[in-house]
């Protein structure tokens, strides 16, 4: 690989020992606010799944630092604050104030991303800002739980919520807590999450004023400048490794549950020598469901890829992002205008589009690229009423996928596709919370794609309703589309949702059921006592020719049930007994 | 007659030893290389001091054999046996990745091959209910299949919601017992009788996985030990920092995986105890990484979140002790942007430090401690190993260099970056947990600790500081201080709204009267002391906030006082509460010690005549460099006082004293650190 990245001689007033100090620090503050909040929130989403991301802004809008919990939301923090900034001017900012916003026509990412930010003041200056980015469950809305995939525009997905004061210096605004808990359908779970970003982000803005007060306010200042500058040198040495050149990989995402049109997420990337511009253009116009996504979604999932393909040591704030550029078309699926309806952008488009932007930067980058990840959290939801507690429950349970395989090893079984790290919720506490049985829980045989390198496999999930009623949707993708194989790999297996009326009848998808457009993006399906629903999570694909796969893997791949006999002569051509 | 109690820490490179001799009150400490391939021979090798076996009265070994095996996957092959459908678990774990961004990334490998993974018929609702009974044929298939497949060591057992009801993991395992006997089998209710699938297989793993292994070198231990003629009992130290019996041992070997480190917070409260300080925070630093932990009030901290790997849980009850990545080994270097980095690679033993001369090159934060003067490179591990200063020069100018410092410049900047990670480390266990590190005295211990104690005092925040007797060997010394301890605990989950006191009395009094039979069992005669708490949050939260009690009669006012106590107790950590919200009881606990002999340290003799440095050297601090006198700690009486700039040189370790910091020898040899 030829390496001409710049050897100039570092300027001396950079302090790397106070930058190396400072730069840790922060992080473990970031990191103790994600702690309050996964220990002290109520909705699983939060505390299982750990589906927020805690971080530290300047006042100018810069990311300083972020704890790694949810990658989307690292990436989509930048564009978030500085549209926040707009609407309230920083003069307007107290001490004591909290501002809360998700609105995905202000700089959000999807309506039940909710961000929390608490000023840090130090002598009566405002210094930084401590943020909480976190996915509310339930939103209010057309279904319960947050994803309404037949939803045609913004107004369906729930309550929007611009930048407002939740608190006001230290004392809670009550107007827009009675505002927003009267819109949700669980405002007891929606209180304590909401309680407990605030404290999150409190005790993080408490922890940093003590930081900033030790150092000083101009050194905490220009060491931050410096961390920036620091990310960006990093980013950009990184970059000029790559050889310069123009990628292109085009990949689809199924439907978008109104209609049956595939849709076409395309990316080039430029690099040029320390510079990467990723340009969207070429992708499908917006489309009338709920998978479009936000400009915030647009730049997240073009850094998302290319901090996947770099070092991960690099800082992660926003001089790391400077030296890369996104051209996303408006109106476009990548680049979304009001009023349509983007809640699945965030999860299942987002994938899609980091996607493409590996695919391309594998053909420059061999060796650090995988092959497509399952590419989608699967994202099953549903509420109903709880006769036990006599209150209304709701859910978002997301499940994991097959990951791509490397140049190196096998892709990774049952994880969580990329755009976020979260946990798959325990059957123990799935049914504790909710009226389901879980009847089965496995690895899915075959689901990854063959290859020298294997992809990791998809999982296979079966509910039935117990003895309440259920009102269930689904916003999913890679029905149709597979995660693709690389370098003489197989694509990974599509998933599939299904539904069983009673034990007596069969297997039917939501097409078949109930004439849902899509198998894949269904809303408010009710479960009846005894029914059920099954499903089967995508595989990832695999890396290099699968006949170069050594046979002891293979056999123990066919042993261990990872790998049919079948398969193995079908996509291995080695028979079962070879095996 | 039996005179000795004898501590053993098994490290990874050392196997330290402590004795108390009962009839002088004399301490003696020592150390040897540990033999990683056979570790009973390091043990036997320390012990040949004791020309006759039998002055060993009471022996208590701190073993990495456990944690070794797992790490290494060098355990048994093992069968698992699951509720129908879910015989995966251990391949699915949790979905999340180590990091966010690395797509290198390979997840850690499950103790048990899927091939030996079985499914028997049965279901248990949430509630305990049973939704479909055992199926005894099902169980009689798995046990056909175990036995076709041939090789299997260990069987464990996780079927779905057993932690409320046990009866079919118990009938499983009348099963197995009678068709596969000698067969070791580990169920779930038994090792770790709490909610979460994926933990609770994964700790029964682990601890089916290590038995076979345990009991082969358990037995070996003890033959060779007869064969010494040491008939004293033997204990092993628990990942609680209790003691239990070595047949104890062989039964629930998973109780060991935290066993080595957890001596130095049991000797750190001694300590404490002995100086009348009520909160301390231990730092435990070695050669590649460093332990935090702390005492509150007599009271060590536990957890049950560990994981052994990113992934693999181990969630019994331990010291709650949070290990960094850094230490004396931790390796210095320049990264592609310029920014000088320490660790997380340490040089360990081997090359070592630079100044080892074993081949290291490249520079370490024993090699900047010995530049700035700090370490007597002819007093290494008491004159035991030369150091070479030019090497340890050499190695620091490579990264001296490109940051346009000088080689004493780099070498402060090194010890600022561990320091801070240190603080990291410390913090961690303080502020994460709402303690505040003003209220704290630092225990600094390990070979490198006190190195590094004057400093940390500073930049910790904390009040004083504390370098303990014996800080090379404090682990070994805990040991001879433990007592037998036994936790148990018990998922209840019901809530405030709905509390069942008669439930929650007759879970309590089964919970204590187990853990008191079990002591009596492993011989412990000793006075029993019974702690209680309960675990409670929020109605809708999911992690609890554990709550001591006293009472084992859940009368109206004693459950009122523990909503209260939570309410509270949930505002002093998180900085709110939610007066009016109902309250979910999940897990009552149990611990039941029983009290061993305990030895009486000997005080240290009054000065007679006046305290003089053995020499003098420049060492250099982060004010500047500057002459500071050298004292032999073996010189100090009780009731010195010495003024930084100072060293203290012992054989396993340096202490430091910056200027601007006091210290003072306590009764028994203790130095405590504070700022003048």
């Amino acid at each position: 690989m030829n390496s001409n990245h710049s050897t100039d001689s570092e300027p001396r007033n950079m302090d790397f020992v106070t930058m190396n100090i400072l730069d840790s620090t922060m992080l473990s503050l970031c990191r103790e606010m994600g702690i309050t909040l996964m220990k002290t929130s109520y909705s699983t989403i939060f505390n299982e799944a750990l589906d927020f991301t805690c971080g530290i802004a300047s006042p100018q809008g810069d990311m300083l630092a972020a704890a790694e919990f949810c990658p989307a939301q690292i990436g989509g923090m930048p564009l978030l604050i500085r549209s926040c900034l707009k609407e309230i001017p920083l003069t307007d900012i107290e001490p004591g104030d909290i501002l809360v916003h998700n609105d995905p026509y202000r700089g959000g990412l999807h309506t039940p991303e909710h961000t929390l930010f608490c000023p840090v003041f130090v002598d009566g200056e405002l210094v930084a800002f401590t943020v909480a980015i976190g996915h509310v469950a339930e939103v209010g809305g057309m279904v319960p739980g947050g994803f309404p995939a037949e939803a045609t525009e913004i107004f369906h997905e729930g309550i929007r919520v611009p930048p407002v004061k939740i608190k006001k210096r230290g004392e809670d605004v009550v107007e827009v807590w009675k505002l927003w808990l009267a819109n949700v359908r669980t405002p007891r779970y929606n209180y304590g999450d909401m309680r407990a970003m605030i404290s999150g982000v409190e005790l993080g803005a408490e922890r940093l004023a003590d930081i900033v007060r030790k150092y000083g306010r101009a050194v905490f200042a220009q060491t931050c400048e410096d961390l920036m500058d620091y990310a960006e040198k990093r980013m950009r040495a990184e970059l000029a490794a790559i050889p310069d050149g123009r990628y292109s990989f085009v990949d689809y995402m199924d439907n978008d549950g109104v209609s049956d049109a595939e849709i076409r997420i395309e990316a080039h990337c430029h690099v040029m020598g320390e510079q990467l511009v990723v340009d969207y253009t070429g992708s499908s116009a917006q489309v009338r469901g709920p998978i479009n996504a936000t400009l915030g979604v647009a730049w997240s999932a073009a850094y998302n890829a290319v901090l996947h393909l770099t070092d991960p040591s690099i800082p992660k704030n926003s001089g790391c992002f400077r030296p890369i550029k996104i051209i996303a078309p408006r109106g476009t699926v990548v680049n979304v205008d009001y009023p349509a309806p983007e809640v699945g952008g965030n999860t299942e488009t987002h994938p899609r589009i980091a996607g493409v932007v590996i695919g391309a930067l594998a053909q420059a980058a061999p060796t650090r690229a995988m092959a497509g990840e399952g590419g989608t959290h699967l994202n099953f939801v549903f509420g109903g009423h709880d006769p036990k507690h006599d209150e209304y429950f709701a859910c978002y349970d997301l499940e994991a996928v097959g990951w791509g395989a490397r140049a190196h090893a096998d892709g990774n079984d049952a994880t969580d596709s990329i755009n976020g790290n979260c946990r798959v919720m325990p059957v123990e506490v799935f049914e504790t919370r909710y009226p389901w049985l879980t009847e089965e829980y496995r690895l899915r045989a075959d689901s990854g794609g063959a290859g020298r390198q294997r992809g990791g496999l998809g999982t296979c999930k079966i509910y039935r309703c117990l003895d309440t009623e259920i009102t269930a949707s689904q916003l999913t993708d890679r029905h149709q589309h597979q995660a693709y194989g690389l370098n003489g790999g197989l694509a990974g297996a599509a998933g599939m949702t299904y539904y069983r009326a009673s034990d007596d009848s069969a297997w039917q998808t939501m097409v078949e059921a109930f004439a849902k457009r899509s198998t894949s993006k269904w809303s408010n399906v009710t479960f009846k006592p005894g029914s059920r629903v099954q499903i089967l999570t995508p595989g990832g694909g695999g890396y290099g020719d699968p006949r170069m796969r050594d046979a002891a893997l293979l056999a123990a791949d066919v042993a261990d049930g990872f790998v049919s006999a079948e398969a193995a002569q079908r996509d291995y051509g080695i028979s079962g007994e070879q095996a | 007659m039996s005179r000795y109690l004898v501590g053993v820490d098994v490290g990874g490179t050392f196997t330290d030893f402590v004795a108390y001799d009962r009839d002088t009150r004399a301490l003696s400490v020592w150390k040897n290389l540990t033999t990683p391939d056979d570790p009973t021979t390091g043990i036997l090798t320390g012990l040949a001091r004791f020309t006759d076996g039998a002055d060993i009265a009471n022996l208590r070994v701190g073993t990495t054999v456990a944690t070794n095996a797992i790490l290494e996957r060098k355990g048994a092959r093992i069968a698992y046996v699951a509720t129908r459908g879910f015989r995966d678990i251990p391949f699915l774990q949790r979905g999340h990745r180590k990091h966010h961004y690395d797509s290198g990334w390979v997840r850690s490998r499950a103790l048990v091959l899927r091939r030996d993974c079985h499914e028997v018929d049965e279901r248990l609702l949430a509630s305990g209910e049973v939704l479909q009974p055992l199926d005894a044929a099902s169980v009689a298939k798995v046990v056909a299949d175990i036995a076709a497949a041939g090789g299997i060591e260990a069987v464990a057992v996780t079927l779905l919601f057993s932690y409320i009801n046990p009866a079919h993991e118990q009938a499983v395992r009348e099963q197995l017992t009678a068709l596969l006997p000698g067969l070791p089998i580990s169920i779930s209710y038994d090792v770790l009788p709490k909610w979460k699938e994926y933990e609770r297989a994964s700790t029964t793993l682990a601890d089916a996985y290590i038995k076979p292994v345990l009991q082969r070198y358990l037995a070996t231990l003890r033959e060779r030990l007869d064969e010494r003629g040491v008939r004293a009992p033997v204990a092993l130290i628990k990942s609680n920092g209790g003691e239990m019996s070595l047949a104890a041992a062989r039964e629930q070997p998973v109780q060991l995986t935290l066993s080595g480190p957890t001596g130095g917070v049991v000797a750190a409260r001694a300590v404490a105890e002995e100086l009348g300080l009520k909160r301390a925070v231990t730092l435990d630093m070695g050669g590649t990484s460093t332990d935090c932990s702390t005492v509150v009030n007599g009271q060590i901290s536990f957890t049950t979140d560990f994981e052994i790997e990113f992934g693999l849980p181990i969630q019994i009850p331990m010291i709650d002790i949070r290990t960094i990545g850094a230490g004396g080994g931790s390796v210095a270097w320049i990264d592609t942007g310029g920014m000088l980095r320490v660790g997380p690679e340490s040089a360990g033993a081997r090359p070592g430090p630079a100044c080892y001369g074993f081949g290291g090159e490249r520079p370490t934060v024993t090699d900047a401690n010995l530049v700035l003067g700090r370490i007597n490179p002819a007093n290494f591990l008491g004159g035991g190993m030369a150091l070479a200063s030019e090497r340890a020069h050499q190695a620091l100018h490579t990264v001296a260099a490109p940051l346009g410092m000088t080689v004493e410049q780099a070498a402060l900047a090194i010890l600022r970056i561990v320091n801070n990670n240190m603080v990291g480390a410390l913090r961690t266990v303080l502020v994460e947990r709402g303690l505040d590190p003003r209220e704290f005295a630092l225990f600094a211990f390990g070979g490198a600790g006190p190195l590094h104690v004057s400093e940390l005092l500073d930049e910790a925040g904390v009040a004083e500081a504390v370098v303990p007797l014996h800080p090379g060997q404090f682990s070994a010394l805990g040991f001879v201080l433990t007592d037998a301890r036994v936790d148990l605990e018990r998922t209840i989950q019901m809530t405030s709204k709905r509390f069942d006191a008669d439930r929650a009395r007759a879970h309590l009094h089964d919970l204590i009267s187990t853990a008191s039979a079990d002591l009596a069992r492993q011989g412990y005669q000793g006075e029993m002391r019974i702690e209680r708490t309960i675990d409670l949050r929020y109605l809708g939260q999911n992690y609890e906030l554990e709550v001591a009690f006293d009472f084992d009669d859940f009368s109206a006012d004693n459950v009122a006082r523990l909503w209260a106590d939570f309410h509270a107790l949930h505002e002093q950590r998180f900085g709110f509460q939610i007066p009016k919200e109902a309250i979910e009881a999940i897990t009552l606990r149990c611990t039941v010690h029983c009290q061993t002999a305990k030895p009486d340290f000997m005080a240290l003799p009054a000065r007679t005549q006046a305290l003089a440095p053995r020499s003098q050297r420049v060492v250099t601090f982060m004010s500047g460099s500057v002459e500071s006198p050298v004292y032999a700690r073996e010189d100090l009486c009780a009731g010195d006082h010495l003024r930084g700039p100072a060293l203290i040189e012992e054989a396993a370790s340096v202490t430091v004293l910056a200027p601007g910091h006091g210290l003072t020898v306590s009764a028994r040899g203790h130095l405590q650190i504070g700022r003048v």
